[in-house]
Formats: C-alpha cells, sequence, structure tokens
C-alpha cells in the first residue's frame, strides 16, 4: 500500500513538475513591443492614503486601461520617501517597476541626504509630471494674526516661543516650511510628527503653533474655522478656498510652493517602453474623470507644456537648484 | 520540572546560585553593549533636541543596569539550573525556515515549501517517512492554492531556467 | 435621544441595502481570512484593494474596508489561540491565556469567548460611536505628545504588571523589546541606527516577524522537547466547543470592563488602541481574587483583552469620522478611499453626506453581528484543526508562518529575521523571560520615542512637562501607582514565585 503511494505521489509530482516546466520556460524574456505582459508595480514611496498615493491611484488606475494591464500601487515607506524611491532606482529596469516620486523624494533628497543612495537627475528616466498640490500656510485656531502680515510680524517678535509642525524630514511640509521660515528669515522650534495626520491633530488641539501642507486635508478645517490659513503658496488663488489669498497678494511673494508628483522609471528603460508609460500619463491627464477627481483634492494638473519626460527632467534639475540651498542653510547633516 | 530549586550549589560554575537568571542577565547586559557600540557614532542630544543615537543609548543604558542587575542577583541568590537546551528541534526547525528563505527566489515556492516542510518534519523524532512525503506535497498544493491561486499574490512558482 | 435614534435608523436602512450587506460580508470575510493568515496583514489587504473600491458607491467601499479592519482584528485572534502566534498588536496578550486554554482543551472555549465579548465590545462602542462621537472627539485633541508619551509609559507599565514573573526581568526585557524597535531609519534625521549596514534593516524589523518568530515558531521548537505524552494533551482532549455556563460567569464583568476601557481608549488616535487589549488584560489580572490563574488559562484573560481590543477597534473610528484624522494606517487608507471618492474626510461629513456618516455606523453593528455569524461555526473547524497529530500540524504551521512573511515584502530577509526571533524565544524561555511584554515593548517603542522627542521640543527641555499638564501627570501617576503594586509582592515573597510552571 505505501508503496504504491510512493508511485502515485511520485508520479504526480513529476508531471506537476514536468507542467512546471513548460510554463515557465513559454514565458520567456519580455521585449519592448510586448510591453506590458505582466503587472506594472507602481512605487509610492508614502504611506497609503496619503496625498501622493491619492494622486498616483487615480492616475494609475486610468493608466492601466490604457496600457491593458494591471498597475499595482505598492507603499513602501521610509526615511522620506528615499527607502521606496532606492529600491525603484535598484528595480530591474524593464518599465514593470515604475515610482511616482515627488519634490522630496527627488529634489530636496539630495541636500536633505547626504548619503542618498541615488541621484534623482542621474538614476531614473523621467515619465512625466503627474499633478501638483498647492502649499497652505496655516495656524492654530487661536493664533492672534489676522492676515499674512500681521503672521509674520508676529512669529517674527515671538520666534523663541513658536512651533512650527511638519510631517517628518523630507516631508513636503517639512521643505516648504524650512522655505517659509528662510523667507520670513526665522528660526523657530521645528517639530516633527509621523505623516500629515499627527500633525494636523496636534495643530488642531492647539499643541503646535503653524504649519505648511498640501491643501488636501485642510480644506474642511479651514472652512470649520478650527484652523486658520494665511496664504496660499501658488499664482492664483484655488477654487476650493477662494477666500484664501496668495502669497503674493498677502505680501510674501517669495513664498511659491505647490509639492509636484512625478512618475520615474529606473535608468536604463527602454526608450519605447518609457514613451509608452509617458503616453499612458498623458491619456490619464486628459480624462474627465481623473481631471475632475484631482481638481477636487485641489491639485494642479500640468499644462501640455509641463508634461512628458523632457519637461520632468528640466523640473527636476531646477527643483534641485531651488531646493539644495535653503536646505542646506537650515539643516547640518 | 517543580523541584528545580534543589539542585546543589556546589555542581554549579563558579558558584553561581542562579545559573538561569545569571547567563540571561549577562546576555542582556552583552546585548546592551552592542547596542551602545552600534549606535556610538549616532549624534546625541543638540541642546534640549534629542538626536537620533539618545534614545538608543538611553535604553541601552538601562537594559545594561537591568542585565547587570539580573545577573547580579543570579550570583547570589539560589534559582533553578538551565533547563537543558534540545538541539534536534530547534536546528531542524531553524533550518528549514532558512533554507525557505535562502531557496524560495531561486528555485521558486513549490521545491522551497516542500523542502522546508521535510526539514521542519525531520525535527519531530516520530516522522514517518512516506506519511511525511505526502504530506508536505498535500500541504504544498494547499498553500499554493490558497497564497498563489486564491490570493493572487505573486509568487513563482518554479525554478526559472 | 430622539436624533440619536433617527440617525440610527437611517444608518440602519442605508446599511441593510443588499450591495451594502454584500460589501459587509465580504469585509468581513476578507478581514477574517487576513487575520487568521500569518504575515498577511491589514495594511497591505487594504492597500491592495483600495484601487477596486474605485468602482462602488463611497458608502459601499468604506462599509467594506472597514469590515476587513474589524474582520481582521477578530481573526488574529484565532491565531494567538490555536497557535500561539498573533495576528496583530492588539491579541498578543490573547495569546497568554487564550493559548494556554487551547492547550487544556479548551480552545472551543476560549474562541468563542472571544467571538462573544468581541460582539458585546461591538455592540456597545457602535451605540457609543453614534451617541457620543461628536463630543468625544475633543477627549482626543487634549491628547498632545507629553500625553501620548505619560499613555506609553502607562501601557509599559501594564506590561510589567501582566508579566507572571520577576518584575526587574520584565522590565529588562520591555527595554530590549524599546531597543529593537529603534532598529531602522531615525523618524526625524533618516539615520541608519544599529543596522550593521544591512540595507534589509534600514526599514526596522517588523511586527510580524517578531511576533511570529517570537511566539510562533519558539512555541514550536519548545513543543518539540516535550515527551509524547505530554503533547498527546493537545491532540486528544478536546472538550466543548462552547464556553460552559461557569466560564460565562466569569467571563461577563470581564467583557464589561475590557469594553469600557478599549472604548475609551480607542478614542486616542496615538497608539491608543494598542495599550487598550493589555491595559483591559492588567486590570483583570490586578483584580482578580487568584492572579497566579493568569497565563495559565484564565478565561478572563482571554474574553476583557478580546472585548477591549473590538471596542477599540470601533471607537477609533471617531476621530476619523469627526476631524477626519487617521489614527493608524488602516484608517490613513480609509482616509484614502474617501478622498479618492471625492469626499474631504472631517467635520462636515455628518452633515453633508448623513447616509455615509451613519449607514458606516450601523454598518459597524452589522459587520460585527456577521463576525459572529461566521466566526461560531468556525470554532469547530479550527479546533479540529487541534485534532491533526502535532507531528504533522508544527511543519505545517513552520511552512505557511515562512510563506506568509515572505509575501509581505517578497523579502528572504523578513524570514531570517523571524527565524533569528525563533531562537530568541527559545532561548528567552529557557531563561525565563516572558516574551509579551517585549512584544509590547517593541510595538510601543517608536511612539513613545516620537513622543517623548516631540514633547522636550515643544517644553524646551523641561521635564516637568509630564507633570504639570494634568492628564499627563494623571497617567503618570497611575503608571506609578501601578508599578509600585507590582513591586510590592516581588518584595514581600519572591520565593513564593520561584516555581513559574511551565507547560
Amino acid at each position: 500500500m505505501a508503496s504504491l503511494f510512493k508511485r502515485v505521489a511520485s508520479k504526480a509530482l513529476l508531471s506537476v513538475v514536468a507542467v512546471g516546466l513548460t510554463v515557465s520556460l513559454a514565458a520567456g524574456p519580455a521585449a519592448a513591443q510586448d510591453y506590458p505582459s505582466r503587472v506594472i508595480t507602481m512605487i509610492v514611496p508614502f504611506a497609503a492614503g496619503g496625498p501622493t498615493d491619492i494622486i498616483a491611484r487615480i492616475v494609475s488606475e486610468h493608466m492601466a486601461r490604457t496600457l491593458k494591464q494591471t498597475v499595482v500601487v505598492e507603499n513602501v515607506v521610509g526615511a522620506g520617501g528615499t527607502t521606496g524611491s532606492t529600491r525603484a532606482a535598484r528595480a530591474t529596469n524593464d518599465g514593470y517597476t515604475i515610482v511616482m516620486g515627488h519634490m522630496g523624494t527627488h529634489a530636496a533628497s539630495v541636500a536633505l541626504y547626504p548619503n542618498l543612495a541615488y541621484k534623482p537627475d542621474a538614476d531614473f528616466e523621467p515619465i512625466g509630471l503627474a499633478a501638483g498640490t498647492p502649499i497652505l500656510i496655516v495656524a492654530k485656531k487661536d493664533f492672534p494674526a489676522k492676515d499674512l502680515k500681521e503672521f509674520v510680524a508676529y512669529v517674527k517678535a515671538n520666534t523663541d516661543k513658536m512651533n512650527a509642525a511638519h510631517a517628518g524630514v523630507g516631508s513636503v511640509s517639512f521643505t516648504t516650511c524650512l522655505l517659509l521660515n528662510s523667507v520670513m528669515q526665522v528660526k523657530p522650534i521645528a517639530v516633527p510628527f509621523n505623516g500629515t495626520g499627527p500633525a494636523l491633530n496636534a495643530l488642531l488641539g492647539g499643541q503646535v503653533d503653524y504649519m505648511c501642507d498640501q491643501i488636501v486635508n485642510l480644506v474642511p478645517h479651514i472652512q470649520g474655522g478650527t484652523i486658520k490659513a494665511y496664504a496660499i503658496g501658488t499664482a492664483e488663488r484655488n477654487p476650493a478656498l477662494p477666500n484664501v489669498p496668495t502669497s503674493t497678494e498677502a505680501g510674501l511673494p517669495e513664498f511659491q510652493a505647490s509639492a509636484w508628483n512625478a512618475l520615474f522609471a529606473p535608468k536604463g528603460t527602454p526608450k519605447p517602453i518609457v514613451d509608452k508609460l509617458s503616453a499612458a500619463l498623458d491619456q490619464a491627464l486628459d480624462d474627465e474623470t481623473v481631471r475632475k477627481r484631482l481638481l477636487d483634492l485641489g491639485s494642479d494638473i500640468p499644462g501640455k507644456d509641463r508634461r512628458g519626460s523632457q519637461a520632468l527632467a528640466t523640473l527636476v534639475k531646477s527643483e534641485i537648484a531651488k531646493w539644495t540651498p535653503i536646505i542646506k542653510a537650515n539643516v547640518t547633516n | 520540572m517543580s523541584d528545580q530549586t534543589s539542585t546543589g550549589a556546589g555542581k554549579r560554575f563558579l558558584g553561581v546560585r542562579n545559573p538561569r537568571d545569571f547567563w540571561g542577565g549577562l546576555v542582556l547586559l552583552v546585548v546592551a553593549v552592542v547596542a551602545l557600540w552600534a549606535t556610538k557614532d549616532l549624534s546625541g542630544m543638540q541642546g534640549f533636541a534629542f538626536g537620533p543615537g539618545t534614545a538608543p543609548r538611553l535604553f541601552s543604558v538601562l537594559l545594561a543596569i537591568c542585565g547587570a542587575g539580573i545577573a547580579l542577583i543570579g550570583l547570589f541568590t539560589d534559582g533553578p539550573d538551565i533547563e537543558p537546551y534540545a538541539y534536534r528541534g530547534p536546528a531542524l526547525v531553524v533550518a528549514a525556515i532558512l533554507i525557505f528563505a535562502l531557496i524560495v527566489r531561486p528555485v521558486g515556492l513549490v521545491p522551497a515549501s516542500y523542502l522546508a516542510f521535510l526539514i521542519a518534519i525531520a525535527g519531530s523524532r516520530e516522522a514517518k517517512v512516506v506519511e511525511s512525503l505526502i504530506a508536505a506535497a498535500a500541504m504544498t498544493a494547499f498553500c499554493v492554492a490558497l497564497f498563489y491561486y486564491g490570493l493572487g499574490l505573486p509568487f513563482q512558482l518554479w525554478p526559472r531556467f | 435621544m430622539h436624533d440619536l435614534i433617527a440617525n440610527l435608523a437611517l444608518g440602519f436602512s442605508v446599511a441593510a441595502q443588499p450591495q451594502n450587506l454584500f460589501f459587509c460580508l465580504i469585509g468581513a470575510l476578507v478581514g477574517t481570512l487576513v487575520g487568521v493568515l500569518p504575515g498577511i496583514g491589514t495594511v497591505a489587504t487594504v492597500a491592495m484593494l483600495l484601487t477596486i473600491t474605485f468602482g462602488l458607491s463611497p458608502t459601499s467601499a468604506l462599509i467594506m474596508l472597514a469590515g476587513i479592519y474589524y474582520g481582521a482584528q477578530y481573526g488574529g485572534s484565532t491565531t494567538s489561540v490555536l497557535v500561539n502566534i498573533p495576528g496583530e498588536a492588539g491579541s498578543v496578550v490573547t495569546c497568554l491565556d487564550g493559548h494556554q486554554m487551547a492547550r487544556q482543551g479548551r480552545a472551543g472555549a476560549a474562541l468563542s469567548i472571544a467571538a462573544i465579548g468581541s460582539f458585546f465590545a461591538g455592540t456597545v462602542s457602535t451605540v457609543l460611536v453614534a451617541a457620543l462621537g461628536a463630543p468625544l472627539t475633543s477627549l482626543a485633541l487634549l491628547f498632545g505628545p507629553a500625553e501620548y508619551f505619560s499613555l506609553m509609559v502607562l501601557g509599559l507599565i501594564f506590561a510589567v504588571v501582566l508579566a507572571r514573573g520577576s518584575v526587574l526581568k520584565a522590565i529588562a526585557v520591555i527595554l530590549l523589546g524599546l531597543l529593537l524597535s529603534m532598529v531602522g531609519s531615525d523618524l526625524e534625521t533618516g539615520a541608519g541606527r544599529m543596522t550593521f549596514d544591512w540595507a534589509e534593516l534600514s526599514d526596522g524589523i517588523g511586527f510580524a516577524n517578531v511576533a511570529m518568530g517570537l511566539f510562533g515558531f519558539a512555541e514550536i521548537i519548545r513543543n518539540l522537547e516535550m515527551s509524547d505524552e505530554s503533547r498527546e494533551i493537545l491532540n486528544t482532549k478536546v472538550t466543548g466547543l462552547m464556553p460552559t455556563r461557569q466560564d460565562l460567569i466569569d467571563s461577563a464583568p470581564a467583557i464589561a470592563r475590557g469594553t469600557i476601557l478599549g472604548s475609551i481608549l480607542g478614542i486616542l488616535p496615538g497608539g491608543g488602541a494598542i495599550v487598550a487589549s493589555f491595559a483591559a488584560y492588567t486590570v483583570e489580572k490586578r483584580i482578580a481574587k487568584d492572579p497566579s490563574r493568569f497565563g495559565r488559562g484564565a478565561i478572563e484573560g482571554v474574553a476583557a483583552p478580546e472585548s477591549a481590543n473590538n471596542a477599540a477597534a470601533q471607537t477609533s473610528f471617531i476621530p476619523l469620522l469627526t476631524l477626519g484624522i487617521p489614527p493608524n494606517a488602516v484608517m490613513a487608507l480609509m482616509v484614502g478611499a474617501m478622498t479618492i471618492q471625492g469626499i474631504v474626510p472631517g467635520p462636515q461629513v455628518m452633515t453633508k453626506q448623513p447616509e455615509l456618516f451613519w449607514g458606516m455606523i450601523a454598518s459597524m453593528w452589522v459587520g460585527n453581528l456577521m463576525l459572529v455569524i461566521i466566526n461560531l461555526p468556525l470554532v469547530g473547524l479550527w479546533v479540529s484543526l487541534l485534532r491533526v497529530p502535532y507531528r504533522l500540524l508544527f511543519p505545517s504551521i513552520v511552512v505557511f508562518c515562512c510563506i506568509g512573511i515572505y509575501s509581505v515584502n517578497n523579502s528572504p530577509s523578513d524570514v531570517i529575521i523571524a527565524a533569528v526571533f525563533g531562537l530568541i524565544g527559545y532561548w528567552m524561555v529557557k531563561h525565563d523571560f516572558e516574551p509579551a511584554p517585549m512584544l509590547l515593548g517593541f510595538v510601543l517603542g517608536p511612539l513613545m520615542e516620537e513622543n517623548l522627542r516631540r514633547a522636550m521640543l515643544i517644553a524646551r527641555g523641561d521635564p516637568t512637562v509630564f507633570i504639570t499638564r494634568p492628564i499627563s501627570a494623571g497617567l503618570i501617576a497611575v503608571a506609578t501607582v501601578l508599578l509600585v503594586l507590582a513591586l510590592l509582592p516581588t518584595i514581600r515573597k519572591r520565593r513564593d514565585e520561584v516555581f513559574v510552571e511551565e507547560g
């Protein structure tokens, strides 16, 4: 009986092995013209549910339809997004791993992390700009300033007492707050939080005084009067918050900040594949539903001239040049 | 097992009266020292702001104190002997896990699970050869069905040539 | 009161719509599965399903995601009881007595009481969320970094109290857990800490790897030492599936206390829910007539933390629903799901989208009911798993866990880390160190350090902030009292504790 079992079992095993062999041999190496023949992984170097993640999901869902292939969003969190970006930089450059980088991971990181394992402008093939989120200057509800001018004056006069919150070194709120503080010429205590949620919670509870953050989750609190917004760092006012003046109107024109998010592939990804991805992204940004979803978030959708690989390559270079001196002047590491 | 305290103190290493705690505390002390060494290059307090090294060093020092305390108490109060360590079970179970970790990428899920099952089962003295081979195949099939087909996890099942 | 009833009626009319019932069921099922499977975490599953929710109505999407969340909390306790592997941080303490009960052939009773306790807790806390959600929000806002730090200190003191043996050894393993939690990149500077230049360690050590090694693998290694007949107990004497009358009488007050504690702590977004289950366990152990039963299969030790766990899972929706602030990673995903659907989470959801708000609250209760309906029959199935001869069961658990851990990040090093923790767990047993306090230290470590650093920054380095702020001072006072109470018996009768029985 036992030997019969053994024979049947080993026969079954052999045939399973044989089937497996043929399957794996038939798969073969993927070529650019068949791309994409399997699931594409889009690494988002931030927590799921955050602004970059939401933009990635909205865009990837449409791209998947264009590419006729599933696009899986994988959140690889850590070290201000550089953990996920490093993984993407080191991934096989076959177009099946791409990354939704942003202002922090692909510009500010150069100055923030001396041992950064990748060069944002050299170790990636830029695919294209996806969408940006405007930055707001917000303060706790009983902050004693009516407008941005008073805010600046108050922060300058009381720098010692100020606590500026940010969502962790390398986050958008961190770098944009550095920008704000450097144009105000103050250096208050910067209190780090683990993400924008906890930082916002502390601002609502009055534990900290002010912060800079992306518009996404702030709108209801500003409308509800539980926090104060002093200015938005874009050229025009945002339809979601028509009463919030731009930084130029409010008298701080140097504060220009929008958190851009863009897709990158690892260096050496074949050009036809990058072009395919770039075209899919372009189509997504033209789709009505996608546009509506992004605009509802208060996002800024790039016009045709700011899309594509070339425009992104230029943006990355100029952003590195913009942020490096600001960060170097404020962070020692 | 309840009467371990009565073991004669004379047989013990260097007159340690509670070897279980003594050696346990000593190992914790060593871990704390290693952690201190590993964090020596991290910056500490800058004014009142914590650096990355502050908390790990703080906890290392506290752990060193506790470890030393446990070891010292173990030196001077009576306590049970260390239960003898088994070798076969731990060695084979850990070997199974390590083998799985090392070969799952190159050879795929099916051979790795099958082999890991067989190595692990050898850790038990009651293992029977035929039953083990069949059980390993059944478990492998079950895992493939569940994780690969059921949950759609992107595993590679077989070796790639 | 009238409003509450009207609101709940609206909620139930939404939750009872066929498609919402369906997605609630799917969520509860997937959640149970996720909780039972090793390694596959709730966060990963919800992240995977997030894109799918595009096609659903916002209410259905959130009902499903919420179902996964509390379903997983539920399923996590099943593995704790059966194979001593905590699926989530909240079910670590369930291992202590739950698995002991399973070893005594009372797995059925343990699982059933966990289900019943969770259902009761879920019902009470759903009503609580509905009735007091908005006012309770202010509690979350009262907690700043100093308060959270004090809460974590209190949490660690709970971990000391729930240990069975020497207080000094419990503190030592908690410190070890804290130290291990610091491996990886520093949150503030990104500097690698104790990573020994091993790239895989730069993200830190995952909870699942530690839990599976320290509890699951170590337990297996330990069981292999036992002689055949002593292990036979594991296999043969599986007594009734349902709890006895006495069990229910013993558990009822524990369930009530666990529900209260869990409901309160769950509201705090910075880790309150994690503290809930072992706060409940500690309370039961402290007020028990015979605390020595704990850790040896006391049914209150399962009932209280499971109720607290589930109550906290429900009330942790309060900050999400009323502030739009996610208290944990799963909730952050739900915020994402809402935002993708064009709903900006925040205080205005309740007034602008009452169907969504109340529908979701009502669906929590429906989901809890479904969980009981799904899980009570499954108890029989789970228990019958224990009838598989151990010589075949343990290699299956090993393989299952290996695949589970590997699947989280497709990372072989995660599996190796779990193996190392298996050996550490075995070593700890040999030297009479308890793994539960260490795991709790490991879970609370990052929260504690972050909040300490924040509190010190805001207070400009003044450590008195922890005792000058009233809530913080209160928490520290409770922690001190508990620590003194824990130390007293050790000083008085340390001799009694020498024969700590193992297996």
